[in-house]
């Protein structure tokens, strides 16, 4: 696969109603949720650490993350083992998310900008999005929602737009 | 040191300076101009020459001796670097490194190869030097008659390299005033253990052939001169340093002192004499002593996988404990034996002396005391202590401002010292020494000792404590530590910011270490380092909190209790009665919000806090575990009451908890 191709590939997954995507560059793999140790008086969103084959990975719950209610794990519940840049360092962490749907290719010219009004997610976590089946998509910026260390970088603009 | 040792560092060093003249070489053969790469290989010719002719591999010195003037003629413009010079220079290496095996050619076939790489560096010089062919002294060429060899005597007394001094470097200006033989003695050599490595025991005789006056070789000595006995003599006219003369004299090695007479002697014998017996049993004796350079990055991963081992075997003990296997438990158990020693193995290799970090100080003693009119003496005792180096990188900083401190707030001006009737040199000294699984530095002056009055007006006028503060002396000296305290009245350029003492701590305990402070009035302070030995495997003590695991350093754990979780439940002071002692303690499942499970039994440890007790409720002590830490990374950077985390036997992960830090937050949170 040559890296144009790697970069029009994208892994779509289900947080609440929602649909994502993110770069599959960026993603190295996917896990199924083992037991996680909370590390405690961490923030509300920080999950606690796994051991991936012998490394210890943080995991992020995504869903507080962008501000949706916490729900019981499910058997689609899984980890998205990514990889962002935090800083000038590489990070591995873990993100959860409900269900993992596919991964699809999404030609550049089907991406559109993100509305810059009426949208309930910050502009700079959002590179573009797409709509495929009647369903908009909302391509991820990783390297910024996961850099972010606010509890929720997306409470705040649904408070408002509530 | 033997001589075996001395030979062997020189070859370790050799080999490092070929390594480093291959790759100027190779960017050479990219870059045939590169000014900086010329200079390198001229530069590693040089100092290969010198340590060379030093520790008696003159085959070595004779072949970097043209191939350092051709390079002194490239670098100094007069003539180009051709593909003809660097591949001679190639070839040479590659000789080189056969000649730090075998360096008095006894082996036939190096010989020859040597003798034919000689003939072509020869030409080579000829060929660049053009018609002044006789301008440079090269072997078979006529020497001028202007040259005259002198015997030099060099005895330096053994403080001189207080100062800074490396007298290594004086002999190599020596030799760069024409051609020379040095030999090395030995005088006053102590037992080995009584060595100091902060003195100098090796004085040099050195055989000089060269054009220059008498005056000129005195200059080299010019800023020791009152730091040793030299004497300086001319023993003839001409080159009496002829290959064969040195040989003879080379292979003398008696390391004492020959004197003027007897060298003369063997430099113009009546008759040859050889001892090829004896160069035959020294060759021997260096094949014996090997040592190998590894690099750090090699020995990094190989901790690496001692530490994955380490998670292995316990995961294999728990493995077999569930099974009840007694084959099985056995052979846990000497995968558990057999682990253990290759752990400590491995640590030892990563571990450097603390004097690797002392030789940097020493000049900046000498130095700092000159600029703050000073006088003060810097001992080192126990510097060779070992350590990770990981953490030896750390201290650099850290110790470099207590010296500081020392020297700047502490030693007092010499007019100031003989009016409290102190001697007028100060002493700082560098104490290190092993203590338990722990190594201590300690730094000390006999200084002026911490003024306690001083500190609290300091403290209560930044606002740090309360005017009315009641405190013990050892809070008072803890203030010292505080962000942004710094009792200097007036900023120097020495110290006296006020980031210090704050930021060392914070370095310190960053490698889990911590520092204390003692002081006497008049009678000078210590800083006491208290640091473990490596940084990647800690022993712990294994506990549970509802679900989850936790390590407590063994190294902080003073004892554990059993107490009943309702009585600490309804304290309402967070005071508990211990041995008739009262102890502070933390609830941890409340602080850690942890629900689950709540037990009718809770544990106490006890930890060892700034000096004092407190006490640690966990659910269940499990046991001794060996954690390899991992850390837990960037997202929990502000969870640093956590110094990282471990991989439990069964794969599930344990929180390794810094208690000094955990205690201090909750503390805090309580007032």
């Amino acid at each position: 696969m040559t890296e144009a191709e790697t970069l029009r590939s994208y892994l779509t997954f289900r947080l609440g109603d929602e649909i994502f995507a993110a770069n599959v560059g960026k993603v190295l793999e996917i896990l199924e949720i083992p037991q996680i140790t909370k590390v405690p008086r961490s923030p509300e969103f920080m999950r606690g650490v796994i051991n991936l084959r012998g490394s210890v990975l943080p995991v992020i719950d995504t869903r507080t993350k962008f501000g949706l209610p916490p729900i019981d794990d499910t058997v689609n519940t899984c980890i998205l083992v990514i990889s962002v840049i935090i800083g000038e360092q590489t990070v591995t962490i873990g993100a959860t998310a409900d269900s993992v749907q596919e991964v699809m290719e999404i030609e550049e010219k089907q991406i559109q900008a993100p509305p810059s009004i009426g949208s309930k997610f910050k502009s700079e976590f959002i590179e573009g999005m797409v709509k495929i089946n009647e369903q908009f998509i909302m391509i991820l910026n990783l390297d910024t929602v996961f850099s972010s260390n606010e509890a929720s970088i997306f409470q705040e603009m649904i408070e408002k737009s509530n | 040191m033997t001589i075996d040792n001395i030979r062997a560092t020189f070859i370790a060093e050799a080999q490092e300076i070929i390594t480093d003249l291959e790759k100027s070489l190779l960017n050479l053969e990219q870059d045939q101009n590169n000014k900086e790469s010329i200079s390198t290989v001229f530069r590693s010719m040089h100092s290969l020459k010198g340590a060379a002719s030093m520790f008696g591999f003159e085959s070595i010195s004779s072949l970097t001796h043209n191939l350092e003037t051709i390079y002194e003629y490239i670098r100094d413009g007069k003539s180009k670097l051709s593909n003809a010079v660097l591949s001679v220079t190639f070839n040479s290496l590659d000789h080189l490194k056969k000649l730090l095996d075998d360096g008095d050619m006894k082996n036939k076939e190096l010989k020859n190869s040597h003798d034919s790489l000689l003939k072509d560096i020869e030409g080579l010089l000829l060929e660049i030097q053009g018609t002044a062919a006789n301008a440079i002294a090269s072997p078979l060429a006529e020497k001028p008659v202007a040259e005259n060899t002198y015997y030099i005597c060099f005895n330096p007394v053994d403080k001189i390299l207080h100062n800074g001094t490396n007298t290594l470097y004086l002999i190599e200006d020596l030799m760069a005033l024409g051609e020379g033989l040095s030999l090395p003695f030995f005088q006053n050599l102590p037992s080995f253990a009584d060595i100091k490595p902060a003195l100098s025991y090796t004085g040099f005789e050195v055989v000089l052939c060269t054009d220059k006056s008498e005056e000129v070789i005195h200059e080299v000595f010019m800023f020791v001169e009152s730091e040793c006995q030299l004497s300086i003599h001319k023993i003839g006219a001409g080159n009496l340093l002829n290959g064969e003369a040195k040989q003879r004299l080379n292979s003398q090695g008696t390391f004492t002192i020959l004197g003027e007479d007897k060298i003369l002697s063997i430099l113009v014998p009546a008759s040859a004499s050889s001892s090829t017996a004896s160069i035959a049993a020294k060759v021997q004796q260096i094949k014996n002593v090997s040592n190998i350079r590894v690099s750090s990055e090699r020995i990094d991963e190989f901790m690496n996988m001692v530490s994955e081992l380490v998670t292995i075997q316990a995961s294999l003990s728990l493995h077999a404990q569930k099974n009840d296997s007694p084959a099985l438990l056995t052979i846990a158990e000497n995968v558990e034996k057999i682990t253990r020693r290759l752990r400590d193995n491995a640590f030892t290799m990563s571990l450097i002396p603390i004097e690797s970090l002392v030789i940097r100080y020493q000049r900046l003693v000498r130095d700092l005391s000159l600029e703050l009119n000073k006088e003060v003496v810097f001992k080192t005792e126990g510097t060779e202590t070992e350590i990770d180096k990981s953490i030896i990188e750390k201290l650099t900083d850290p110790l470099l401002h207590l010296l500081r401190n020392s020297l700047d707030h502490g030693i007092e001006s010499p007019d100031v010292r003989v009016s409290k009737g102190k001697p007028k040199q100060g002493v700082l000294l560098l104490r290190s020494y092993y203590s338990g699984a722990n190594v201590i530095i300690e730094i000390s002056d006999d200084g002026a000792g911490l003024n306690l009055e001083k500190i609290k007006a300091k403290a209560i006028s930044k606002g740090i404590i309360a005017a009315d503060a009641v405190m013990t002396e050892k809070e008072l000296i803890n203030l010292i530590f505080t962000a942004g305290f710094s009792t200097a009245d007036q900023i120097t350029g020495v110290s006296g910011r006020g980031v210090g003492m704050d930021v060392v701590r914070r370095n310190i305990s960053d490698i889990r270490g911590d520092i204390e402070v003692s002081t006497k009035e008049n009678k000078g302070t210590t800083f006491t380092i208290r640091l473990p030995l490596t940084l990647s495997i800690i022993d712990g003590l294994l506990v549970r909190i509802g679900d989850t695991d936790f390590i407590l350093p063994l190294t902080s754990v003073n004892k554990c209790y059993e107490i009943e979780t309702k009585v600490l439940e309804e304290s309402f002071n967070q005071w508990v009665t211990l041995e008739g002692q009262r102890t502070p303690f933390l609830l941890l499942r409340r602080d850690f919000n942890i629900l689950d499970g709540r037990p009718d039994l809770s544990q106490i440890i006890k930890i060892i806090y700034e000096g004092g007790h407190v006490g640690l409720v966990v659910d269940r002590i499990i046991g001794e575990y060996q954690a390899v830490l991992k850390p837990l990374g960037e997202l929990y950077r502000e969870q640093d009451e956590f110094s990282g985390s471990t991989i439990l036997g069964d794969g599930l992960v344990a929180l390794v908890v810094d208690p000094n830090r955990l205690i201090k937050k909750l503390l805090k949170k309580v007032n």
